[in-house]
C-alpha cells in the first residue's frame, strides 16, 4: 500500500491531546527546573549586589579606562535588544507569512523577547553616571523649561526600547487569551484565578473569535516593523557618531542581521532544554529546529558579508582613521576579541549547510553556545576597540573588566532566566489553539482504508 | 547618602517623586506666606519659635528695622550691589547702633543684651541660614541689584520689612522661580550664565 | 536627591568662617536640597579690604627655590586660593611655574606640623609656644656657643638675622640649597675670578648652547630663563635663535633643542675646549687677551674631543663656527644634570668658549650675584664639625638635609652626636624625625618676609592670610630667644619680626609711604648692574681630564644618571599636584622609573614596567623601566625627589630615592651627582608605569606639526610645507561638502543670536597657542588644577587612564630610527571649544551644549553621565569622575584653597575644560557693573596667564583688533584634526625647526 507522505508540519496529535500535553507543563515543577530556577535567581542576586556597590562607590568599580567610557555594560545592552529580536521575528513577520512552522516555537520565543527587552531595558539605566537621574532622560513637563536633546540617539533609544517593550508585551498577553482560558477551564486553585485575570473572560464566542484574530493580526502588523527599527536605532547610537569603526552605513542591516541571528540562537540555547524538561518533544521536532537553523544560517551569512564590507570600507576608505581601527582591530592588543567573533558568527554559521548538523540537536546546542559568544564579543569589540584607539596617539588604551562588569553581566542572565522560567512554568508554552488550527479535521483513529 | 535610602526603594518610584518635587510654583507659596504679616513690632519675643522660619539665636525683627526704622538693606547687606554676595552685617556695625539704643520695652532689651554680651565675648553670632543658593548656581546679586534697582530685594526674599522673623518666600532653588522672571524680562537663558 | 558634592569633612564652620554667604560655589551640591542646616559666621570687625564675594590680591615673592620670582596672590574671603606671577616683578614678569604654583598646597598640606612638639620618651607630645622657647633657650643657654644653623633660606633680612643671632652666641650657621651651583662658582672663579653666579640672557642670544644644562627646569631661575628663551627661541616674524643641546640624556630643555647631539657623560669640557680652539685659531678678532688662551687651548683638537665625547670632530666644526658666527650667542653648563666630577672643568671650558665668542657681558651678564647659598663645602664642613661632636645644638631650617645628602655620607650618624636638635620646618620630614624639638615656622604666604635674589632685586612677603595651624614665624622665634637669653643678643631688641624687618626696610626706603608701596608692588626692583670680567691668570690652565666614575666600567655597567624631575630636590614630593603632574620627558606619575634606551633593552632583553635593580658600590634601587629614545645607550636616568622615608602621607613609600647610590663624601667642594656607575640585574617582576602617554608616535597625523625655519620665513602654511617635505596631503573636502558645513555652520550662529542674545553683542571666545614658544613645561596644566578644583586621583586611577587634566601636554617623538634626529613636538590638548562640536548633539539632556559666546557648555548639574559626549570627542579632552574624587581629593585643609567660583564636580557627571568660563562671566559682572562693553585683556584663563613662554592668547574672535585674532592670521595657523570640521576655536601654530640647513 502506498506510504503517505505527511506534511511535517501538521500536528499528530488529536486536539484533546494538545491540550492535555500543554497542559502537562503547567503541573508541579520538577527537580530539574527548581535547580535551574534557583541558579537563575543566584545569579539575579549577584547582579542587584553588584549594582548596590556601583551605586554606593561609582562606576569606577567597572574596568573603564578613558577613552573607553563605554564598554561592557553597554555591549550587554546590545546584545539583550538583539536577542529580543528573533522572538519578533517568529511570532510577527512569520505569522504574517502564513509559515506553518512557526506555531510550535513562537510562543517560547515570543516570551523570550518580552524578557529580554525587559532585561535590556535596565542598562542604560546602571549604565549612566547618576543612576538617579535616569528620568531625565525622558521628555516630561517641568519648571525648568527643559526637555531631552531629540538630536541624542540616546533619546531615540529611550523612545525604540519602551515602544518594542509595549508592543511585544501586548503581543504575547494578546496571544496568550485563548491558551490561557483552555488552561483556565481544566485547571484549579491559584492558578485558575491568575488565567482568569489573563484570559479576559474568554469565551471563545465566535464573536471573539472574529475580533481576537483580527486584533492578533494588526498587532503582529505593528510588531513587525519593530524588528527593523529597533535595532536599528540602536546601531545609530553607534553609527551616529564620528568614531572610526563606528559611525559605518552599514550600520543597521549589519545590527539588525547580528541581533536575529543571535536570538535565534539564544532560541536554540533555550528551547533544547526546555523541550525535554517539559517533555514537548513530539511538539517541538526537528522540523522546527531545521527551520530554525536554516534561518540562523541565512542571518549569518549576511553577517559574513557585514563583516567583509566592514573590512573592505576601512581599507577602501583610504582614512588613516578607519584603517588604523581596523587593522587594530584585527593585529592591535584586541586581536583575541576580534577574531573570536569572525570565527564565532561568520565561520561556524557555515557549518549549518549541512543537514547532519542542521538536526542533530547536541551539534545545534553547541554551535548555539557560539553564537551566544560571538554575538557578545561582537559589540564588546566594536565598542572598545573602536574607542580605545581613535584620533590622538597620545590618548590610546585599552580597558579590561573588572568583577563589576561580569556581577552585572551575570546579574542579567539571572534576571531574563528567573523570568523565562517561571513563565514557561506559570503559562503554555506552546500555543495550543494555533496548533489545533493546523490539525486536520478530527477522525475516528482506526479510520483510514 | 539620603540619594542611596532612594534608590533602595526604586528608581521609578523615585523618577515619580522627583516629578512631584520638580513643580511646586512660586506663586502658591508666596500666597501661603502671606497669612502670618502683621503688626509684628507687637510680638513678644518669647514666642519667636512660633513664628515662620528658622529661630534666630537672636531673635532679630527684620519687621522693626526696615519695617518701622525704614532701614535700607545695603546698610548692613553692603556688598550686594558691588559683589555677587551681599553679606552680612558685622558684630560691629550691629554694635555701632546697639551701643547706645539698649531697647524699648523688655522683651528686646533682651535680645539686645544677648547681642551686647556675644560682642564683649568677642563672640559672633552663628545665624541660622535661611536663603543659600544650590552650589552649582551661581546668583550675583550685584547684576540683579544693577538691573532692577536697591529695592529689588523683596521680589526674591519677599516683604521682609513686615516679617518679625525671616523665612523662606520663594524656594529661591527651585530654578522654574529664576527662569520664569527671565522670560517675562527677556533675559540671556544660557545655562552657564548660573552654572559652571 | 542631594547629591552632596561637598569634599569630605570640609569643616563647614572653618570654611564658613569669615562669612557664612560664601561658600557659594567652594562645594557643589546638585539637586535642590537645603535640608542641612547651614550657619552664617559674621565677621566681628570687618577688615577694609575684604568684600565677600571680591578676591582681594596681595603682592607677595615666592620662596619655592632661589630665584625669587614675584607673587600675586588670590584671597577670597581671607584664604589663599590661586597663585600667579607679578607683573611688575623683573624676573618672572607675571608668569609662575608649576612649582612657584603648588606652593598653594605646601601652604594647606596635610602633613604640616600643627603646633610646637618635644620629644618625650620617644614619641612627639604637643608643648606650648612659652615652653617650646623657654626650653630652646635654655639649652641654648647651656650649649654656651656650641650651636650649629643650617639655614635654606634664601639671602634677606631673615638670614641676616639668623646669622647675626648665631655668631652673637659664637655658633656657625651654613644656608644650604640642595641643588646648588657649585662647579659654576668654582669655574667662574678659575677662569674670571670671581665666584658670583652671572645672570644668563637667553632673550638676547641668537644661538644658544646648552652642555648638558637643564636651564628650564632646575637651573639658577627657570622662569626667567623660559621667558628669555621663548622670546629668542620663538619664530618671531622670520627670526628665531637656534638651541643645540650636547646632553647624553634628553631633558625638557633638550626636548626643545633644534638638534641634539648626544655625547658621553663627563666629556663636556672636551667638546667646549675644542669649540674655542676651532674659534680662536679660524676667527679673527677676537677679545686681545683670548689670543693669549691660543697656546693653551692648541692641544685640544676637534679630534681628541670626538675621541673623549663620541661627537663627530666635524660637528664639533661647525658648531663651532655656528656659535662664532651668530652674534651674540650663549653657551651655558652647570646644574645637576651634568655635575659630575668633571664638572668644574666642564663649566670652565664653557666658560672659556663664551669669552672667545665674545659673550661674556652681553648675554652672560655678571654683577647680578645670584643666590646660591653658602654652598656645599661650607656643609661639609660643618658636618664634619658635627661628626666631631663639636654642637651642642643643632637648628634646621627650612633644609631636609636627612634626605638631600647620600645616606652613603652617614649624615644622620653624625647629626645623632648632636645631642640637642631642632627643627623649624612645617611639615614632618625626614630631618625633624631625628630631631628632639620642632618649633614649626610659618609658610611664605603667612608670614612677614623678603628676599634678595639678585643684585637691585628685592621682593617682600607678606601675610595673605591667617595662619592655617598655630605655627610661629622663626624669626619670631630667634627674636623671643634672644630677649630670654640677652646677653650678647641683647641687641637684637625688635618686638617682633615683622618690627624688625620694617625698621631694616625703613632704613634704606625711609617714609612709610614708600614702604607702603613696597609691600603694594611686592619689594623694590632696580636694574640689576653688569659689571665687566677679565681673564683670570688661572684660566689658561683649564683642561679636560676624564672624569672618574665610582663603580668598575664593564659591558655590563651603565652610567647612573640621577635628574632633576617634577619633584626637584624633593621638596615638592608632598603635594598632590606635583605627584600627579606627568613629568614633562616621560609622562610618568606617582612614582619612580629608569629610563633605558630601545638597544639597550633589546640588548639585555627587559620591556617597559620590568622592575630591575641597579647596584652602584654605595646601595641598591629596585625600579620599574621606562623605554625611550631620548637617552644615550649607556646611561640609565632615575628621577631625583622620591623615596621619602617621611615628609607626610602623600610622599612617604612613593618611588625611590636615587641619591642611595651616590657616595656622599667627596672632596671637590659640591655633591657630584652624575659620579656613579651602576650594574643591572632583572628581577621579572613587573609593575605597569603609571604614565598618561598612550602611543608615542604621531602616525603622520599632523597633530604637532613643524615646518623648517626656511618655510615658516616663506610664509607656508603646515599643509604646505608637508607638501613641500614630500607627504601627499589629500584635500580635505568636496565643494559640496564645505558647502553644506558652512550652512550648518551658519545656522549655527543663527540659533545662537536669536532672542535676548542678539543683542549683547556677543563675543566668540578664542585662543591660540604658538608651539614655537611651547616648551612643555606643564606649568599651565598645574594653573589649570589649581583655577578649576580639578581633583587629582592618584595612581591607582592613572594606570586606568582616568586622570583628569583639563589641559595636558601631548609629547610626540619624531624620528629617531635610521639616522634621522629624534626629535620630541609637544603639543597642550585641552578643550578645543568646537563651532561643530561633536560632543554637543549626542549628549540625551542637553549638559553638553553650545554657549551663545561660542563656548561649549558644559553644566555639571544637568549632566547625568552617559559619557557618550567623552566617546564622541576627538580630542580626547572630556573627562569623567569615575569615583567620588572630589571626596578624596581635598583633605582638610587641602579644601581650603579650593576656588570658591568653580563647582566642585560630583562623582557621575562630566567634566572638561571652559576657557575659564568663571573668569568670563566675572569680567563681563565687571564690565556690566561699570556700564561699559569687555576689553581684549579682561579675560585672561588660567593657563595663558601662567605660560612662561606666552605660548597661548585667548581672546574674543569677533573683534578684530583682539590679540587673539591678529594671532590668528599667522600662516603658521592650523587646526588639529582639520578634516573633522569639528572647527575647533583653539588655532595651533606650527612648531618652527632650525636645522642646520634651513
Amino acid at each position: 500500500m502506498a506510504t503517505i507522505v505527511r506534511d511535517p508540519s501538521v500536528p499528530t496529535q488529536t486536539h484533546h491531546e494538545v491540550t492535555r500535553d500543554v497542559v502537562n507543563t503547567l503541573g508541579t515543577a520538577g527537580r530539574g527546573y527548581l535547580l535551574l530556577l534557583a541558579g537563575a535567581v543566584g545569579l539575579f542576586l549577584v547582579g542587584i549586589g553588584t549594582f548596590i556597590m556601583l551605586l554606593k562607590d561609582g562606576l569606577g568599580l567597572a574596568g573603564y579606562n578613558p577613552p573607553v567610557f563605554w564598554s561592557v555594560f553597554i555591549t550587554t545592552f546590545v546584545f539583550w535588544v538583539g536577542i529580543g529580536h528573533a522572538g519578533t521575528l517568529i511570532s510577527a513577520i512569520l505569522f504574517l507569512f502564513r509559515s506553518p512552522w512557526r506555531t510550535a516555537v513562537y510562543r517560547a520565543t515570543e516570551a523570550m523577547t518580552v524578557f529580554a527587552v525587559m532585561t535590556a531595558g535596565l542598562f542604560p539605566i546602571i549604565h549612566i553616571g547618576r543612576q538617579w537621574f535616569f528620568y531625565w532622560l525622558m521628555p516630561y513637563p517641568n519648571q525648568r523649561w527643559l526637555w531631552p536633546n531629540f538630536k541624542s540617539p540616546l533619546v531615540w533609544d529611550v523612545f525604540a526600547i519602551s515602544t518594542y517593550l509595549t508592543v511585544s508585551t501586548t503581543f504575547l498577553c494578546v496571544g496568550l487569551v485563548p491558551d490561557v482560558a483552555a488552561a483556565r477551564d481544566i485547571m484549579s486553585g491559584w492558578r485558575q484565578k491568575v488565567y482568569n485575570i489573563f484570559s479576559l473572560g474568554w469565551k471563545g464566542t465566535d464573536n471573539q473569535w472574529r475580533h481576537y484574530s483580527r486584533a492578533y493580526l494588526y498587532l503582529a502588523a505593528l510588531a513587525t516593523p519593530l524588528v527593523l527599527s529597533v535595532h536599528s536605532v540602536v546601531s545609530w547610537d553607534f553609527a551616529m557618531s564620528i568614531i572610526p569603526g563606528w559611525h559605518g552605513t552599514i550600520f543597521a542591516p549589519y545590527f539588525v542581521a547580528g541581533a536575529i541571528y543571535s536570538g535565534v540562537g539564544m532560541v536554540f540555547t533555550l528551547l533544547i532544554p526546555l523541550r525535554r524538561v517539559l517533555k514537548l518533544e513530539h511538539m517541538i521536532t526537528d522540523y522546527h529546529f531545521d527551520n530554525l537553523a536554516k534561518l540562523t544560517l541565512f542571518t549569518g551569512s549576511i553577517l559574513f558579508y557585514a563583516y567583509l564590507m566592514e573590512y573592505f570600507v576601512g581599507w577602501y576608505s583610504g582614512n588613516t582613521f578607519e584603517q588604523t581601527t581596523f587593522w587594530r582591530r584585527a593585529f592591535g592588543p584586541m586581536w583575541w576579541g576580534g577574531w573570536t567573533m569572525i570565527i564565532c558568527n561568520a565561520f561556524v554559521s557555515q557549518l549549518l549547510w549541512f543537514r547532519k548538523i542542521r538536526t542533530n540537536l547536541t551539534s545545534l546546542f553547541i554551535i548555539s553556545i557560539f553564537i551566544n559568544i560571538g554575538m557578545w564579543f561582537e559589540r564588546y569589540v566594536i565598542i572598545t576597540s573602536s574607542l580605545g584607539n581613535d584620533f590622538l596617539p597620545f590618548a590610546w588604551s585599552q580597558m579590561n573588566p573588572t568583577w563589576a562588569d561580569w556581577g552585572i553581566l551575570a546579574g542579567s542572565f539571572g534576571w531574563f532566566g528567573m523570568w523565562f522560567l517561571l513563565f514557561a512554568r506559570t503559562f503554555p508554552v506552546v500555543a495550543i489553539q494555533e496548533i489545533k488550527e493546523q490539525i486536520p479535521y478530527p477522525r475516528l483513529r482506526k479510520g483510514g482504508h | 547618602m539620603r540619594k542611596l535610602a532612594f534608590l533602595g526603594v526604586g528608581s521609578l518610584l523615585l523618577a515619580l517623586g522627583a516629578l512631584a518635587i520638580d513643580s511646586p510654583t512660586p506663586a502658591a507659596q508666596a500666597a501661603q506666606s502671606a497669612a502670618d504679616t502683621l503688626p509684628a513690632w507687637k510680638l513678644a519675643a518669647g514666642d519667636s519659635g512660633s513664628l515662620k522660619g528658622p529661630r534666630q539665636p537672636i531673635f532679630f525683627r527684620h519687621d522693626i528695622h526696615v519695617g518701622v526704622n525704614k532701614m535700607p538693606c545695603q546698610y548692613c547687606h553692603s556688598s550686594v550691589a558691588e559683589s555677587s554676595e551681599p553679606g552680612i552685617p558685622t558684630m560691629a556695625s550691629c554694635m555701632g547702633c546697639h551701643l547706645i539704643i539698649g531697647g524699648s520695652d523688655s522683651s528686646h532689651k533682651v535680645e539686645i543684651k544677648k547681642l551686647r554680651d556675644a560682642w564683649n565675648a568677642k563672640q559672633p553670632i552663628e545665624w541660622i541660614r535661611v536663603h543659600s543658593v544650590a552650589r552649582h548656581a551661581h546668583f550675583p546679586h550685584m547684576r540683579h541689584i544693577k538691573a532692577l534697582g536697591p529695592n529689588a530685594c523683596q521680589s526674591c526674599h519677599g516683604d521682609v520689612a513686615r516679617m518679625p522673623q525671616v523665612f523662606k518666600v520663594n524656594n529661591i532653588n527651585n530654578m522654574g522661580f529664576c527662569i520664569t522672571c527671565h522670560l517675562e524680562r527677556k533675559i540671556n537663558r544660557d545655562c552657564t550664565a548660573c552654572h559652571y | 536627591m542631594s547629591d552632596a558634592t561637598q569634599p569630605e569633612g570640609i569643616d563647614r564652620r572653618r570654611f564658613l568662617t569669615v562669612l557664612g554667604v560664601t561658600g557659594a560655589g567652594a562645594a557643589a551640591v546638585s539637586g535642590c536640597s537645603t535640608a542641612k542646616v547651614e550657619k552664617l559666621v559674621p565677621y566681628l570687625v570687618q577688615s577694609d579690604d575684604q568684600i565677600p564675594g571680591i578676591p582681594t590680591w596681595y603682592a607677595s615673592t615666592c620662596t619655592e627655590c632661589g630665584a625669587g620670582c614675584g607673587l600675586h596672590v588670590k584671597t577670597r574671603e581671607a584664604r589663599a586660593i590661586k597663585l600667579e606671577g607679578n607683573p611688575a616683578h623683573p624676573v618672572n614678569a607675571g608668569k609662575l611655574c608649576a612649582h612657584g604654583q603648588s606652593a598653594l598646597q605646601g601652604l594647606y598640606n596635610p602633613g604640616r606640623v600643627k603646633g610646637p612638639m618635644a620629644r618625650r620618651d620617644g614619641g612627639f607630645t604637643a608643648i606650648t609656644w612659652d615652653e617650646a622657647i623657654a626650653l630652646l633657650s635654655e639649652k641654648l643657654q647651656a650649649a654656651g656657643g656650641k650651636l650649629g644653623v643650617i639655614s635654606g633660606a634664601g639671602r634677606g633680612t631673615f638670614s641676616d638675622l639668623l646669622s647675626a643671632w648665631t655668631q652673637a652666641q659664637g655658633g656657625r650657621v651654613v644656608r644650604y640649597q640642595a641643588f646648588d651651583f657649585e662647579p659654576v662658582r668654582a669655574a667662574n672663579q678659575q677662569v674670571f675670578g670671581t665666584s658670583e653666579i652671572p645672570a644668563y640672557d637667553f632673550a638676547a642670544a641668537r644661538y644658544i648652547l646648552s652642555f648638558g644644562t637643564d636651564f628650564l627646569t632646575d637651573f639658577v631661575s627657570p622662569v626667567e630663563h623660559q621667558r628669555g628663551f621663548a622670546e629668542s627661541h620663538g619664530f618671531n616674524n622670520g627670526q628665531m635663535a637656534k638651541h643645540v643641546m650636547l646632553a647624553p640624556r634628553l631633558s625638557l630643555t633638550g626636548m626643545n633643542a633644534d638638534e641634539w647631539i648626544m655625547l658621553r657623560p663627563g666629556s663636556e669640557a672636551a667638546v667646549a675646549l675644542a669649540m674655542a680652539n676651532v674659534i680662536l685659531t679660524e676667527r679673527t678678532g677676537n677679545p686681545a687677551d683670548a689670543n693669549g688662551l691660543r697656546t693653551a687651548l692648541a692641544a685640544w683638537t676637534p679630534e681628541k674631543a670626538q675621541e673623549a665625547s663620541g661627537v663627530g670632530a666635524e660637528v664639533i666644526r661647525r658648531l663651532a663656527r655656528e656659535f662664532a658666527s651668530a652674534q651674540p650667542s650663549l653657551a651655558v653648563a652647570g646644574g645637576i644634570a651634568t655635575q659630575h666630577r668633571g664638572a668644574i672643568q666642564a663649566c670652565a671650558a664653557v666658560n672659556l668658549l663664551n669669552y672667545v665668542a665674545g659673550n661674556v657681558g652681553r648675554t652672560v651678564k655678571f654683577g647680578a650675584d645670584l643666590d646660591a647659598g653658602d654652598g656645599y663645602a661650607a656643609l661639609e664642613s660643618l658636618l664634619q664639625a658635627m661628626e666631631k661632636g663639636q654642637f651642642a645644638v643643632m637648628i634646621v631650617h627650612e633644609a631636609n638635609p636627612a634626605y638631600s645628602l647620600p645616606k652613603a655620607g652617614g649624615f644622620a650618624a653624625s647629626f645623632a652626636k648632636v645631642p640637642f636638635k631642632v627643627s623649624t620646618s612645617l611639615y614632618f620630614d625626614e630631618t625633624s624625625h631625628l630631631c628632639d624639638l620642632l618649633l614649626p615656622g610659618q609658610h611664605a604666604l603667612e608670614r612677614w618676609d623678603d628676599l634678595r635674589p639678585r643684585r637691585g632685586v628685592t621682593g617682600l612677603l607678606q601675610p595673605v592670610m591667617e595662619p592655617v595651624f598655630p605655627t610661629l614665624p622663626t624669626g619670631d622665634l630667634l627674636l623671643r630667644t634672644a630677649q630670654k637669653l640677652g646677653g650678647a643678643l641683647a641687641a637684637l631688641s625688635a618686638p617682633s619680626y615683622e618690627a624688625h624687618l620694617k625698621t631694616q626696610w625703613l632704613k634704606t626706603l625711609g617714609t612709610d609711604e614708600a614702604w607702603r608701596s613696597a609691600l603694594q608692588h611686592g619689594g623694590v626692583y632696580g636694574d640689576t648692574p653688569v659689571t665687566s670680567v677679565k681673564l683670570a691668570a688661572t684660566a689658561a690652565n683649564v683642561a679636560y681630564t676624564a672624569p672618574v666614575f665610582d663603580g668598575d666600567a664593564g659591558i655590563d655597567a651603565f652610567f647612573f644618571a640621577p635628574v632633576p624631575s617634577v619633584m626637584g630636590d624633593g621638596r615638592f614630593a608632598n603635594r598632590p599636584w606635583m605627584l600627579e603632574l606627568p613629568d614633562p620627558v616621560t609622562k610618568i606619575t606617582w612614582h619612580s622609573w629608569v629610563e633605558m634606551h630601545p638597544e639597550t633593552a633589546r640588548r639585555i632583553d627587559v620591556r617597559e614596567g620590568e622592575i630591575v635593580q641597579l647596584t652602584s658600590p654605595n646601595g641598591t634601587l629596585s625600579v620599574p623601566v621606562y623605554i625611550t629614545p631620548a637617552i644615550h645607550p649607556e646611561v640609565l636616568a632615575v628621577p631625583l625627589g622620591m623615596g621619602h622615608t617621611a615628609f607626610g602621607d602623600f610622599a612617604t613609600g612613593r618611588g625611590v630615592n636615587a641619591l642611595d647610590l651616590l657616595d656622599g663624601k667627596d672632596g671637590q667642594g659640591f655633591l657630584p651627582y652624575q659620579s656613579a656607575r651602576v650594574t643591572l640585574t632583572r628581577t621579572r617582576e613587573f609593575k605597569k608605569v603609571a604614565k598618561t602617554e598612550g602611543t608615542t608616535r604621531q602616525l603622520g597625523r599632523g597633530i604637532a606639526d613643524a615646518m623648517t625655519l626656511a618655510q615658516a620665513r616663506a610664509g607656508m602654511t603646515p599643509a604646505l610645507a608637508r607638501k613641500a617635505e614630500g607627504h601627499e596631503v589629500e584635500e580635505i573636502n568636496t565643494d559640496r561638502e564645505v558647502e553644506a558645513i558652512e550652512g550648518f555652520r551658519a545656522s549655527q550662529l543663527e540659533k545662537r543670536n536669536i532672542g535676548p542674545y542678539a543683542a549683547e553683542g556677543l563675543p566668540m571666545w578664542g585662543m591660540v597657542i604658538d608651539l614655537s614658544r611651547c616648551t612643555g613645561c606643564s606649568s599651565c596644566v598645574t594653573a589649570c588644577y589649581a583655577e578649576n578644583n580639578i581633583p587629582w586621583v592618584g595612581e591607582e586611577a592613572i594606570l586606568k587612564g582616568r586622570e583628569m587634566t583639563w589641559m595636558r601636554i601631548e609629547r610626540y617623538w619624531e624620528g629617531g630610527e635610521d639616522g634621522d634626529p629624534l626629535e620630541a613636538r609637544v603639543v597642550p590638548m585641552l578643550c578645543q571649544h568646537c563651532d561643530n562640536a561633536p560632543c554637543e548633539p549626542v549628549c540625551p539632556v542637553y549638559a553638553a551644549y553650545h554657549t551663545p559666546d561660542g563656548l561649549n557648555g558644559q553644566v555639571y548639574n544637568r549632566c547625568v553621565g552617559t559619557r557618550y559626549c567623552g566617546n564622541n570627542c576627538p580630542y580626547k579632552v572630556r573627562y569623567f569622575n569615575w569615583s567620588a574624587y572630589n571626596k578624596k581629593a581635598f583633605p582638610e585643609p587641602l579644601n581650603l584653597g579650593l576656588n570658591p567660583d568653580v563647582t566642585v564636580r560630583a562623582r557621575g557627571v562630566m567634566e572638561k575644560c571652559t576657557f575659564c568660563v568663571q573668569r568670563i562671566r566675572g569680567a563681563q559682572n565687571t564690565a556690566r557693573l561699570e556700564d561699559r562693553a569687555l576689553r581684549d585683556d579682561d579675560v585672561v584663563t588660567a593657563c595663558a596667564q601662567a605660560c612662561p613662554s606666552n605660548a597661548i592668547t585667548f581672546g574674543n574672535m569677533n573683534d578684530p583688533a583682539s590679540r587673539v585674532t591678529q594671532a590668528q592670521q599667522s600662516s603658521r595657523g592650523y587646526h588639529i584634526l582639520e578634516d573633522l570640521n569639528v572647527r575647533p576655536a583653539v588655532t595651533y601654530l606650527a612648531k618652527v625647526l632650525h636645522r642646520s640647513e634651513g
